[in-house]
């Protein structure tokens, strides 16, 4: 008997020191406004699929074929968004996210309900042709 | 440990009872009936098709209010003027949704089940239209009747005025 006390002593234990961990997955977010001149920078398709890797454990992938609108510039990048996926960012929380471009590449993600941009820790190539 | 096996035995038996208790119409049988969305709303539909974590049925809110209840098998939806909206649902912890709608916009919000230490945790998850369509198929309705959301669309318009 004193060994099952043992095991179930160790396990609220383990759960006292480990149930804080359930939220210290997070994304960094820089508060950045949107702004959406006059001049359009129009749309792109996507020519190839890139999965990416968020740095919490999770990835997304932008399908092939997806077509990109432009919706706003912030300081980081230009801002497109899709209606041919769905695209969420995700550490212990969901957030949808668009696209943030600059010179080709993927450099993060805006995230319109928050209004912040969530960073890459490494850009990524984007393959594309424009649309009309 | 023969207590060990009772307690065990029981609290399965718990489990299967409770999955089993999602009552309402089923999405195809409703299907039909389900109000048009107005044209200067949104509409979210919630649903939760797993009945793992059974037990585990914690309020679904819209920010901040409490739209629904995360039954298994289970599925309500929700009519809201175009903007940013959060949905969270808590267990032992929190866990959010951030999504933005727009008129004439329906969007589909799963609630997924993943294990914690003393609770399951209930995650809402954002899903493409045509996933979705498939799985709520056999969800039942657990909503209130649409002309709460739309009195609280008309109160919201009444206070914007």
């Amino acid at each position: 008997m004193k060994k099952l006390e043992f095991v179930i002593i160790s396990f609220f234990c383990l759960i006292s020191l480990n149930a804080c961990a359930f939220d210290v997955l997070n994304i960094k977010q820089i508060p950045a406004q949107i702004e959406s001149p006059e001049m359009t920078k129009g749309s792109f398709q996507l020519n190839a699929e890139l999965k990416v890797d968020l740095g919490t454990g999770f990835s997304r992938t932008l399908k092939k074929g997806t077509k990109w609108d432009y919706v706003g510039t912030v300081p980081f990048g230009d801002v497109f968004k899709t209606n041919d996926q769905i695209l969420t960012i995700e550490a212990s929380n969901i957030y949808e996210a668009y696209i943030v471009v600059s010179a080709s590449k993927l450099v993060g993600f805006y995230l319109p309900v928050e209004r912040t941009f969530s960073p890459l820790s490494q850009p990524e190539d984007l393959i594309i042709k424009s649309v009309q | 440990m023969k207590m060990f096996t009772k307690f065990f035995v029981l609290l399965f038996v718990s489990f299967s009872l409770i999955s089993c208790a999602t009552s309402g119409p089923k999405f195809t049988e409703l299907a039909p009936s389900i109000s048009k969305l107005p044209p200067d709303v949104g509409r979210i539909y919630v649903y939760r098709v797993t009945s793992f974590g059974a037990l585990f049925q914690p309020d679904v809110k819209l920010n901040g209010e409490v739209v629904g209840k995360s039954t298994p098998k289970g599925f309500f939806y929700i009519d809201r003027k175009p903007g940013t909206y959060e949905i969270l649902t808590s267990t032992e912890v929190d866990r959010k949704l951030s999504l933005t709608l727009e008129k004439g916009q329906t969007r589909y919000v799963r609630l997924n089940v993943s294990m914690g230490f003393f609770a399951a945790h209930i995650y809402p998850e954002l899903v493409d239209s045509e996933t979705a369509e498939s799985e709520i198929q056999d969800c039942h309705f657990i909503g209130q009747e649409n002309k709460l959301s739309l009195s609280k669309i008309n109160m919201e318009s009444g206070q914007s005025n």
